[in-house]
Parts: C-alpha cells; structure tokens; sequence
C-alpha cells in the first residue's frame, strides 16, 4: 500500500456542505486568504506553523486522456510533490536558512489567488473538507513571461483554538506539462 | 569524420568554428541559435539513440505512451507479438497527430480526422468504408504504415532511433556499457519504473541539460551548495560540513560517443556504516554493509550473476552515481544520507527533450528493483520526488539556471562568450582499475563534458 492510498483510508468520511456565508465557512475563506498572504509575502516560517505535524501534502501528476478514462488523468504513483510535516519543514529550512537555495533566491514574485471555495463538514467535528480553486502567477527576474499555475486544492482544515491547521492539501493541477521550470514554491 | 567547413552558417561562421578544440571552448551561440538547432534535429536527433521510456510503462499488449524523438511525436506501443514499436505519430494521410493523449490501451490507433487507423505495430489497417477505397490504387497499403523508428531494450529501457543503418546500441555505448551494466543490467527482474514520468517545460536549450548531465562535477559545489549547509551531506548526515568537495573525488569516465560517468568514492560512507576501513574489507563486505541503491541486501546474490568481478570491484569502490548517455539523457544511482545514519539508494532517468532552440521539456522516471520490497520502493519514491525532478531540491536550481543562458547566448556580444572545459585531468586511471574507456581519477574535471561536446561537434559536421 503506497502512502498515497494509507492518507486516504485515514481520511474522514465527508458530508453535508456547509453554507456560503456560515460562520465557520467565513473563517476558513479567512484563514486561506491569509495563507496566501503568508506565502506571498514569504513569511515562510509563519506558514509552516500552520501545518499539522500528520500533515499530508501531495501534488499529483496529469495525464491527457480521453473523456471516458478521467478517472486515470489523475496520477498518484509518481507526483509532483510527495511530502509530509517534516519534508515540507526541511523545505522551508533550505528556502530560509541557506544562502544558497537559488532556484527562489531571488524569489519569485507569486500571487496566489484562492476562490470558489466549498467547504463541508466531516464525520469528525473538529475537521472541515475544503475544496478551493487555485491560480497562481510566478514572475522571475526579468523574464518577461509570467508563468501561471492553475488548480484545484483538496484540503483538510483542523480547527486549532481560534484558527485551523493544515492536514491534508492535495493540489489537481489543470497542466500534464507544467508550465513552469520547477516547483520550488507551495502551492 | 571530420569534414571542414561542411556547413556554413548564415552570418557565414563556418559550423565547425563552434567548438574549438585547441582551446576546450564553445561558442554561445550554441545554445539558442535556430540554425544549429535545426541541423541539430538531423544531425543528432536523426542519428543517436533516443530514451524513450521503459518497458515497464507498457506491459501489455496494446498498452502505448506518447513521447518525442527529437521534435518528432512518437507512438511507443507493445504490439500483440510481445514486441515494443516506436511509430511516427504522424497520420500518412494528412498529417494529424494519431494519438492525442498521453497514454492507454488500443489495438487499433484510429485517426480522428479521417479515420485511417494502425495496428500498434503501425501498420496501415484501412479507411472507413474500405469498398470506397480512401487511400487509393496509387500506393499498396504495406507503403501506409507509419514511419518505424528503429527499438531496442536495454535493462527494460526503450531506447529508438531514425538511424536504421547505423550502429548498433550496443555499439552506441561502447566501452561505456560495462559500466551501465552495473546500473541497468545487475539483477534478475531489472527495473521499473514507479508510475509514468514528471514532465515540465524548462525555458532553455537543450544542450544546457545535456552537457551538465555529462558529469558536471563542479557546478554541484556552488549550485547545490545547500545540500553541506542544512541537507543531507551537512553535519547531521554524513558527518561533513557545507563543503562539498570530499564528494567530488572519485574517477570520471568518459566516451568517445559523449557518454558519461561519475564513479564517486563511497569509502567514506561504507566506513561509517560498517565502523571499518573499507580497504580492510572483502567485495561481498562491502555489498553488505551498503547494497547498490535500490536493491536490498537479500538481492545481493544476484549480482554475480549478471556481473563480472572487476564490476563488482568498481560498484563497491567507485560506483558510477551520476552522469549520462549522449545526446539528452542524465541517469541518477545515488546514496543519499539519512538523517538516522543510513542511506537510501534512488535510482532516475531523465531525458531533456528539445522543444525549440529555447525551451526543453524536462521528463523525470523514478524506477526501483521490480524484486525490491514495497516498502523500500514507497521510500525511494517519495524522497526521489522531494530531490529531484519537478519540486526536487537539489534539481529546482539547475531548472532555474538553464534558462538564463540561451538569454546570454542572444546577445551581440554574448554569442561570441565561449563556455569553458579547460580543467583537464593530468591523472589518468587509478592503478588496477579494471574498466574500460577514457578514465581519470582524482578531484572532477571538464574531460567528460569536453568529450560531449566533441560528438557533439563530430555529429554536426559529419557528412550527410
């Protein structure tokens, strides 16, 4: 059993959508905004503390495939990220604590914009699904292509106090050839 | 052979005047002009040995992927009789694209324009409304087929080539095979790959991947500098510091044909595991105390199977841990350091696909040992993705570099920049090695990626 399939039996049965609007839909819009606000402006560290130590982060690769075989555009053997708590902590440490992690110094000058956002309810109390669309921009140097990042984020938010923690991101990126020369950013 | 002058470019630069051999420079120029790149598809796509991907991707009859020879869309399908075909992914009929997906399962790759349709094995099986006669009298339907690219395997890995009277792959490797046999050709199931490849887009030459992968020892000092500072060779794990360069002695072994490899020194890794100097230890002691990467312990006796002693000898002692096969394609066997002491093995293949003079599409294989454990294979496959390839660590900055240099290679003056290879080994092999080819030890140089580019150039100015 791969990692990937362990994650999804741990994983809580989902349920009834929450409302646009509810209370604690417009907390989770609130806390993704400030996420992106947090990897935007690099505050790095400061977004690390908001994943959970069972943190599961993975990007999957894509396939063109025809209409009747979607199911297998999504790759979950080989991906493009595969990480946990402590990988994605080592990645901030080389991204913060060397001098040498080139392929984001200088860093990009990223926009992350999150929306359509669903939230639903789990059969544990204290765990929201959170569906959201991600775009994201990434300018370097001069270059004067602006590379673009388009997905969908299948998260699992934990309520921790007043504000959630980050359990599970599964970013459904929309391009089988990525578009961009690394992914040395979070999505 | 050498034919001066046997193509002149159109600012009238004779094409031969790119690499000078005296002085071990290349003309910038190279990485960006279109005019290179053109011949380029001919001359070096259009003759030399392409990775295409591994067999494993297509284990039943009628399984394909889609991949590129060059600039070339190519079918890689296993047809009913077991065999492995690498068909043009052109329509003969009016030039569409036959498959549009990137893999699947068909015995009959039907184009959706007009609806000619082709065996896996690319032969023409007919039109629609066959009694109508689509294709015409002029040409039999044995002249419809698809284009066939010539296919070998080679531990499982597909290898094609335009070239159909040329050398034989066997003969492409030369005296570098006895050294990719340790990799691909040491154990009784082979490889296989972990799911199909990472695939992104990198805005830069080709040429820029292809001559790091022919053993670039010295970027690895500077470039991924962050692997001494917080990474798996700092303090915590290998017990070295943020300098490199214990790392970089070791013999390098390089090829007429631009085929490369980096033989690191695992001494030191194989005294800390086994608390022993390893000049002390017998070959099978030191197999023992770290398995070539990817395999465990329990596969140990299928080596000797597969490889001779002087093999052995190497792989316990200098084994080839990073390099390449000419034109485009880096192969990664390396021993990665642990945080609680031991190492894992991570076993990649990379092929750089040229998609114009400034821009390479970057296709990344993860493989194991198919006899090796679950568990083993789920560990290489994560900490594979997290070094290399796409969000690799170690791979995002030679991504990010490559670009800046077909930029460089645009300018007036920077077009007539050379690149450099004139660190040149003065050692020759070590006393005893047993492998063949044009071998040196000690701290690295440029002879390896000197040696690619004089295919390079043998290549580009060969006659037609």
């Amino acid at each position: 059993m791969s990692a990937a399939q362990q994650v999804a039996e741990n994983a809580p049965v989902i349920g009834n959508p929450i409302p646009v609007g509810a209370e604690v839909y417009n907390r989770i819009v609130g806390f993704l905004y400030q996420e992106a606000t947090l990897l935007d402006t690099i505050r790095l560290k400061e977004w690390g503390a908001t994943l959970a130590p069972d943190l599961v982060y993975t990007v999957p690769l894509r396939q063109t495939r025809p209409m009747s075989q979607q199911a297998q555009s999504v790759i979950r053997t080989v991906q493009h990220y595969h990480d946990n708590y402590r990988s994605i902590m080592g990645r901030i440490m080389r991204l913060t604590e060397t001098r040498s992690a080139w392929a984001e110094d200088p860093p990009s000058r990223t926009r992350r914009m999150v929306s359509n956002v669903q939230v639903f309810a789990t059969d544990r109390p204290d765990e929201f699904a959170v569906v959201s669309y991600l775009l994201l921009t990434r300018s370097r140097f001069d270059f004067p292509d602006m590379d673009v990042i388009s997905g969908e984020r299948n998260d699992l938010l934990r309520v921790d106090g007043e504000g959630f923690k980050l359990g599970r991101r599964e970013v459904i990126l929309d391009q089988a050839v990525l578009g961009t020369p690394n992914l040395a950013i979070f999505l | 052979m050498l034919t001066k002058a046997s193509y002149t470019l159109a600012d009238g630069t004779p094409l031969s005047d790119l690499v000078r051999v005296p002085t071990r420079e290349v003309q910038m120029r190279a990485l960006s002009d279109p005019e290179i790149y053109q011949l380029e598809m001919d001359r070096v796509f259009g003759k030399t040995w392409l990775l295409l991907g591994h067999e494993s991707e297509v284990p039943n009859s009628g399984d394909f992927v889609v991949r590129d020879m060059g600039s070339d869309s190519v079918i890689v399908a296993r047809a009913k009789d077991g065999n492995i075909h690498v068909s043009l992914n052109v329509c003969p009929h009016r030039g569409m694209r036959i498959s549009t997906v990137d893999a699947g399962n068909t015995q009959i790759h039907k184009c959706i324009y007009h609806g000619w349709a082709f065996k896996p094995s690319g032969e023409f099986i007919g039109a629609p409304v066959e009694k109508e006669c689509m294709h015409g009298k002029m040409m039999p339907k044995e002249e419809l087929g698809l284009p066939q690219a010539r296919v070998t395997l080679y531990g499982g890995i597909i290898f094609a080539t335009w070239d159909l009277e040329g050398p034989s792959f066997e003969e492409f490797l030369g005296d570098a095979k006895w050294y990719f046999d340790t990799l691909f050709e040491r154990s009784d199931k082979g490889l296989e790959v972990l799911g199909p490849p990472q695939r992104l887009i990198v805005r830069a030459n080709w040429k820029a991947a292809g001559e790091q992968s022919a053993a670039d020892g010295y970027h690895t000092l500077t470039l991924h500098r962050w692997l001494g500072e917080v990474g798996n060779y700092s303090k915590s794990g290998d017990g070295g510091s943020a300098d490199l360069s214990p790392e970089m002695y070791g013999v390098e072994v390089s090829s007429p044909h631009g085929h490369a490899l980096r033989c690191i020194d695992l001494g030191r890794k194989i005294k800390k595991l086994s608390g022993l100097d390893p000049a002390e230890l017998t070959v099978d002691q030191k197999l023992e105390a770290l398995p070539p990467p990817g395999m465990t312990r329990e596969m140990l006796p299928q080596l000797r199977k597969h490889l001779s002693e002087e093999q052995l000898e190497v792989m316990v002692s200098m084994p080839p841990q990073v390099g390449g096969i000419f034109p485009n394609v880096l192969f990664a066997f390396v021993y990665i350091p642990q945080a609680d002491g031991s190492v894992l093995g991570l076993t990649l293949l990379h092929a750089y696909v040229p998609k114009g003079p400034d821009q390479l599409e970057f296709v990344n294989w993860v493989l194991a040992e198919k006899d090796a454990p679950q568990e083993l294979k789920d560990r290489m496959l994560m900490q594979s993705i997290q070094l290399f390839g796409t969000s690799g660590m170690v791979e995002q900055d030679d991504s990010d570099t490559w670009p800046h240099m077909p930029l460089a290679a645009k300018g007036a003056r920077g077009r007539r920049s050379t690149l450099k290879y004139q660190a040149v080994y003065e050692t020759g092999a070590p006393a005893g090695w047993p492998g063949p080819g044009i071998v040196n030890e000690g701290f690295t140089k440029d002879d390896t990626q000197w040696h690619w580019w004089l295919y390079w150039n043998e290549l580009m100015n060969a006659k037609a």
